[in-house]
């Protein structure tokens, strides 16, 4: 053997330390930068928004749209589907309710009852909204339909979470 | 509203609003394999018929637990499905309507203490095609106007 290929009692400790002190470091530091960048590697649950239909398609008569989000919960992950009721208002902007009557939950509909061809109408206990969603007084619901979040971006309008407003 | 802990906790307090049963009726036979795939197809369809008509209307309609049976059992059956319909009648619901795909049904509507909704299904296809998912959506429009009427 000659002394080249001998590593000396200094150099064996030094690699053995630099070795079983980098696994320490790695080991520490790991979760540190795993922790630091978990945002990037969570998967979004609800909150983001979804395209939904083209600016040009929406008119100031109500109309309904339907889109599908996945939702993920603790035991399954499943598709949803939901609906918005989208129309411009006077002064030109977009609003997009919710359909889902506060009162139990039902889906309302738009002018579906021939007295009241301009509010919201829910079949189940006939609770009335009026165009801008504000619950009618006296019928059952007791909080106006929940408004959608909005946003258009390249001509599409995009909807996000649907917000619940006080009762009138 | 479902038979699930967080629906029947909104239901409870508000019984006098949801007055409507929905009880899906849905046969099986495990014995015969030339049936099984037919049964499972119309188990899987009534499943998402029923489901369009809860959620649009769940306000006012619970939707039974399925009620499931051997299919060629209609005889011995009307008599346990009388017993599921007096008990739902005890909460009190007014309108109870059953669901199925299965005609068999139809000789006994008469026997049956709820309204019978016997609706002609496909015999077979693919739930997730385009023409599935317009037959049930035009077919579950029509059947919510039928319980509205009932109203």
């Amino acid at each position: 053997m000659s002394d080249k290929k001998r590593v000396s009692r200094r150099q064996f400790l030094n690699y053995t330390l630099t070795g079983v002190g980098g696994f320490m470091a790695a080991g520490m530091l790991a979760p540190m930068v795993r922790f630091a960048i978990d945002p990037v590697l969570k998967t979004q649950e609800g909150g983001d928004m979804v395209s939904v239909a083209s600016v040009d398609e929406i008119t100031n008569e109500p109309q309904r749209f339907e889109w599908t989000i996945d939702q993920v919960d603790a035991w399954y992950e499943s598709e949803v589907q939901k609906t918005a009721w989208v129309y411009r208002n006077d002064s030109d902007e977009i609003i997009a309710l919710s359909p889902i009557c506060t009162h139990l939950g039902c889906t309302v509909d738009w002018a579906s009852n021939e007295e009241y061809p301009n509010q919201f109408f829910c079949p189940c206990h006939a609770g009335r909204y009026t165009k801008d969603g504000v619950n009618v007084p006296n019928t059952p619901p007791t909080a106006p339909l929940p408004v959608y979040q909005h946003e258009v971006r390249d001509g599409m309008l995009y909807l996000g979470d649907a917000i619940s407003r006080e009762g009138a | 509203m479902r038979f699930a802990k967080k629906d029947i906790g909104q239901y409870l307090p508000e019984k006098e609003y949801i007055d409507t049963v929905v009880i899906p009726l849905v046969p099986f036979d495990p014995s015969s394999d030339k049936n099984m795939e037919k049964q499972a197809f119309l188990r899987e369809l009534n499943q998402v018929f029923t489901n369009v008509i809860e959620k649009e209307y769940r306000g006012r309609i619970f939707l039974s637990p399925d009620y499931h049976y051997m299919s060629d059992g209609q005889d011995e059956e009307v008599e346990r499905i009388n017993q599921w319909i007096h008990h739902f009648r005890e909460q009190p619901f007014k309108h109870i309507f059953l669901f199925t795909f299965d005609m068999k049904w139809k000789k006994y509507e008469k026997d049956i203490e709820g309204e019978l909704i016997w609706v002609p299904g496909l015999q077979t296809g693919d739930l997730q095609s385009t023409e599935t998912q317009a037959f049930v959506k035009e077919q579950a429009k029509e059947i919510s106007e039928l319980i509205q009427s009932y109203w």
